[in-house]
């Protein structure tokens, strides 16, 4: 949903120091009004694209606004209705919840385990076979959700697919009596193996970037002090690395929850699985499967509302450790 | 912007005139963006002048595997008769409703399109269409039209979609393994079973009969057949069925066939029918609820299935014919139209004749009238004929109402096939469950 492509919070790696232009008084240049007609154009094509949508978005989840309203621009004013019934849809609690927050926090946690582990290999790689496995990461990254999820669904096919005729040649499954997509535990690990392998890349080229400013003098001395890898790692490059990972995980949070072509595209993750349904896809069957704007609306304000709380709470821990 | 030629039209019938406003009409929605107007048809029968229009046709993309050279003949003979052009373009069915919906929303509709017979009462229902019914009837096109067509398209009495060509599912089997296996196809439920042991026996490896799970229009007959409904109407209300003994009992026995007899696989559990189509083609599949339409598609992707592959009705549980979900498409005329009299010239072009008929050759479906109907099933193909008679003796509409386009949005059938299909719930509990997500949206309204 549109709803969800809420802008990253603003430069968390930006230094907390005062900005020079400000209070040096007299004998300023700029005028005040131009730094905002140089920002004009930027905020325009946000406002546009982000604000407008999103303020739509919530207008439409106090409405009953079904296809007949889209066409006549009715308006029909619902009140908390649709988050009452929202809220009181054992879907919510059950499933699309559980489903969107275990995913995340899974998929987020391998994706930056992953990506760190990855990084620290390139680090220590020469230049040519740092390239070379970077462009074959970027390939990874740079492959359409919807492509990559045909490739995975193709791989675990439950008749016929690469991972079932080799797990049925050794006799640790059996094409007669599974099929991994019905259950719930093997259709979000197949998930998982999708969107982690999609956007650990991300993770390991902005890590890599991180590390490669970690003063190598710093490591040295550490190392010559006895120091092992693990306790060079927690104490020195993860502390100074802080802004990098923070950014990461932030966006792979964003991302995660708010998963959802690689689990609409999966076979029954377009509604006729209940169990699988996560907020994502709650939010669009309900909205445009079934013209019920004003309920779909308000799905994807609940997952928005999530979302914030979830980025505040870990910036702010994140940042008032920072500045005691 | 076009200029409205509205020297061809005359006035007919005083509850059709409005049409002095209607140039302006045009021309205001024009300059609106084409947020929709009021359009009508004035001129059903006469001729039209079109010359220097454009209409914008969508067309389903897939129905006819060869449609483009179709259309330029289409596009020739409407030039012809009015002088204007046609913009026709090609949608894939998966993204269509989709792409209505926002086209709906955004004034940006087409002039004319092929409308899902599913889909129109809901189009219908938020004002988009222009109602058909006088057209029809003056061009003289009512008598003769498949009545499942008509029943899919009218709302509240008007008729909204020009049936264009219908569809039905049937059974497609494998003449080569029934032939080796002994059997005749079957004519009752039991014989349907037993058809089944008797590929399994033959051939253990092979899917006698797989049961899609996200395959609404495979149990549909099942019910029907067995006296059940999916919902029934009492004073303008819908209620669901789906849970009565008689429908109850008919899903028992379809999913009976994967989960009792063996006949299906687990895979076939999230199935779609493009996926049991394909699973055919492999040359896996004895036995399948298909379409009309799927022969052509099977013999592309798999040649050496030529001469292998027949059709029979689906068999009533006693003997006669189960009713089986009669589809299709329309032809449907949009509001947003600037010129409804030259949209209604293309409709009625489309509908009915040679172009029609050959529309029905090219692409495995039936034409929308009972007359072009008669002359296909006379004709005996074997591939054809099983399907003719399945539409004229047993085609049946799902419950038309804009309501059971939410029930299909919101996958109720498939969701309680899937979870008998996986064993997560026992059919009875399904179908309640089914039965109550069904009657929560029909009493939301």
């Amino acid at each position: 949903m549109t709803t969800t492509q809420a802008a990253p919070p603003p430069g968390p790696t930006q230094e907390r120091s005062p900005s020079p232009a400000r209070g040096s008084g007299g004998g300023r240049l700029t005028p005040g009004w131009l730094p905002w007609l140089l920002q004009a154009p930027a905020l325009l094509v946000l406002g546009g694209l982000l604000v407008y949508p999103l303020l739509w978005v919530v207008t439409l989840a106090f409405q009953d606004f079904n296809l007949r309203e889209l066409r006549t621009g009715g308006f029909h004013w619902s009140g908390l209705e649709n988050f009452r019934e929202i809220l009181g849809d054992p879907t919510l609690w059950k499933v699309a919840l559980p489903n969107t927050v275990v995913f995340a926090a899974v998929n987020v946690a391998l994706t930056v385990v992953l990506g760190t582990l990855v990084a620290m290999l390139l680090l220590r790689l020469g230049p040519w076979l740092r390239g070379a496995l970077t462009g074959a990461i970027m390939v990874a990254w740079a492959m359409p959700a919807v492509t990559g999820t045909y490739v995975w669904v193709y791989i675990f096919d439950t008749s016929d697919g690469m991972v079932m005729r080799l797990l049925s040649s050794v006799g640790l499954a059996d094409p007669d009596t599974t099929n991994w997509f019905t259950d719930r535990g093997a259709f979000f690990a197949i998930a998982t193996l999708n969107v982690v392998h999609h956007g650990f890349p991300f993770v390991a080229i902005t890590v890599l970037a991180g590390l490669l400013t970690v003063p190598k003098e710093v490591l040295e001395s550490a190392e010559m002090d006895g120091a092992g890898a693990w306790r060079r790692f927690w104490h020195i490059t993860f502390p100074l690395m802080k802004p990098v990972f923070a950014v990461v995980v932030v966006l792979s949070t964003i991302w995660d929850f708010k998963v959802f072509t690689q689990i609409y595209l999966m076979p029954g993750g377009s509604g006729t699985n209940r169990e699988v349904l996560n907020l994502g896809t709650w939010s669009y069957v309900t909205a445009l499967s079934q013209n019920r704007y004003g309920s779909g609306a308000a799905i994807a304000v609940v997952l928005t509302l999530l979302l914030l709380g979830i980025t505040l709470v870990y910036l702010r821990t994140l940042f008032k450790q920072e500045e005691l | 912007m076009r200029v409205t030629n509205t020297g061809a039209r005359r006035p007919r019938g005083v509850a059709r005139g409005v049409v002095g406003g209607l140039a302006a009409l045009s021309l205001m929605t024009a300059c609106a963006g084409g947020t929709g107007g009021d359009a009508e048809i004035s001129t059903a029968d006469g001729e039209v002048d079109g010359s220097g229009e454009t209409l914008t046709v969508w067309i389903m993309e897939g129905t006819n595997p060869d449609a483009e050279p179709y259309f330029e003949e289409v596009s020739q003979a409407f030039e012809e008769e009015t002088g204007a052009e046609l913009d026709v373009q090609f949608v894939p069915w998966a993204e269509a409703h989709d792409k209505f919906v926002k086209s709906i929303a955004g004034g940006t509709t087409p002039d004319v399109a092929e409308v899902g017979t599913t889909w129109t009462p809901e189009f219908a229902d938020a004002d988009a269409l222009v109602d058909l019914t006088g057209a029809v009837e003056d061009a003289g096109l009512d008598d003769g039209l498949v009545p499942g067509l008509v029943e899919a398209g009218t709302v509240e009495g008007e008729l909204y979609g020009m049936p264009w060509y219908s569809g039905v599912r049937s059974i497609i089997y494998r003449t080569d393994v029934f032939e080796q296996a002994g059997i005749e196809p079957p004519t009752t439920w039991d014989e349907l079973v037993e058809a089944g042991e008797a590929i399994e026996a033959q051939d253990p490896e092979m899917l006698a009969f797989p049961v899609a799970g996200d395959s609404e229009f495979g149990v549909a007959p099942f019910i029907w057949g067995n006296g059940g409904e999916l919902a029934v109407e009492e004073d303008g209300t819908w209620t669901s069925a789906i849970d009565s003994p008689e429908a109850v009992e008919g899903i028992e026995f379809y999913t009976g066939l994967a989960t009792e007899h063996g006949f299906s696989s687990p895979a076939a559990t999230t199935w779609d029918e493009a996926d049991l189509s394909d699973a055919f083609a492999r040359g896996d599949v004895g036995m399948m609820v298909a379409g009309s339409w799927t022969p052509a598609a099977l013999l592309e992707a798999n040649p050496d299935l030529e001469g292998k592959i027949g059709a029979f009705p689906i068999p009533g549980p006693d003997g006669g014919l189960s009713p089986s979900f009669l589809g299709g498409s329309h032809l449907s005329i949009f509001n947003t139209t600037e010129d409804p009299d030259l949209a209604f010239a293309l409709v009625r072009l489309m509908s009915t004749g040679e172009l029609a008929e050959k529309w029905g050759d090219q692409s495995g479906y039936f034409p929308g009238t009972t007359a072009l109907l008669e002359e296909i099933e006379a004709e005996g193909d074997p591939l054809v004929a099983p399907f003719a008679q399945q539409e004229r003796e047993a085609g049946k509409s799902v419950p038309v109402t804009p309501l059971y386009g939410q029930v299909q949005g919101k996958k109720t059938v498939s969701a309680m096939l899937q979870k008998i299909l996986s064993d997560k719930a026992d059919v009875a509990t399904a179908a309640q469950e089914a039965a109550a997500e069904m009657d929560e949206i029909f009493q939301r309204g």
